[in-house]
């Protein structure tokens, strides 16, 4: 077996190269992304849990197979805890830009950081 | 071998048989064993099956590729026991449209790309089909795009070292007297 590019033609370039270019692309208009300022919790698609996100705090969210545990700290928003069985979503890391999304699918929980705009939010809280 | 006396169409149907049903044993073990090894994100994979969907389309044909990548993810989810289940829906939808933009690729530009090329579309393609397939099933919010990028940039270097390794076995599987007829002679990815 010989190396890629004995194998690569001039056409697999002209494909490949684009795709590496939007990806990048990409990349950096996400990593570009402004800080965000509410975390904003859906469990089944239903909104149930808001708050904003300069002010600590840690709390559980109930999903179908038990309480989420999720931390709000200066790094952003992270999940400390959960129920679910491949742990996926603690491994994902503090969320804190605008449009970052935490998932954990087992337990139907989605976390997403907003930015609403300069507009204030009509609450300080919600929980349900 | 008696070979000789049997109808060389019927011969050429059982060997495609038995080497597809040998690429599909093959795909399934590479996709389990992929899934059982340890890696950073649970979910980034390199997506070695897909040297054996590549062996179809270039040994074969379009269907064979469409036999192989079904299969695998079917057999591959039933033995991992995903079955049905969130997972299994994203690894259809990737497949499908990675299966679907490999064959339409291979067929328009087939004597101007290698391997290399159509694997590194397959592997955006099966980007693509898991984020729409999170983003309408599991996700239902388009901030799931965000992801994209980043799962995008991952996927194609996966998809240029599987189409790499797919060339190395095509190499090998042409020296084999099964796939030295002349329909397949002119089917090489090499120039």
């Amino acid at each position: 077996m010989k190396a890629p590019w004995h194998y690569m033609t001039v056409g697999d370039w002209l494909v490949i190269l684009p795709l590496i270019c939007a990806a990048l692309a990409g990349v950096a208009w996400v990593a570009a992304a402004p800080g965000g300022t509410r975390v904003v919790v859906t469990s089944g698609g239903e909104t149930c849990f808001s708050a904003p996100l300069d002010q600590p705090r840690s709390f559980d969210i109930e999903g179908p197979l038990g309480p989420t545990h999720l931390v709000i700290d200066e790094q952003g928003v992270r999940i400390t805890g959960s129920p679910c069985p491949r742990k996926i979503c603690l491994s994902m890391g503090p969320a804190r830009h605008s449009g970052d999304l935490l998932a954990c699918v087992p337990n139907r929980i989605l976390v997403r950081i907003d930015s609403p705009g300069g507009k204030e939010a009509p609450y300080d809280l919600l929980s349900r | 071998m008696t070979c000789s006396a049997v109808d060389a169409r019927q011969l050429a149907r059982a060997r495609r048989q038995v080497f597809l049903a040998l690429f599909v044993a093959v795909a399934v073990s590479m996709h389990a064993l992929e899934t059982l090894l340890p890696t950073p994100v649970p979910w980034l994979r390199l997506g070695l099956a897909n040297i054996m969907t590549l062996a179809a389309l270039y040994l074969y044909d379009g269907r064979a590729a469409w036999t192989v990548s079904l299969a695998r993810v079917g057999m591959g989810s039933l033995l991992l026991g995903r079955l049905f289940s969130p997972g299994f829906w994203l690894a259809l939808s990737g497949t499908i449209v990675a299966t679907s933009a490999m064959i339409v690729l291979y067929r328009l530009a087939a004597r101007r790309l290698s391997p290399v090329g159509i694997s590194a579309v397959g592997a955006a393609g099966h980007a693509l089909g898991q984020v729409l397939a999170a983003r309408l099933l599991v996700i239902q919010h388009p901030a799931i795009w965000k992801i994209f990028p980043l799962f995008l940039s991952f996927t194609v270097f996966a998809g240029i070292l599987t189409g790499w390794l797919a060339c190395g076995l095509l190499e090998q599987l042409r020296q084999h007297p099964a796939f030295q007829s002349p329909a397949n002679a002119d089917r090489c990815g090499e120039q």
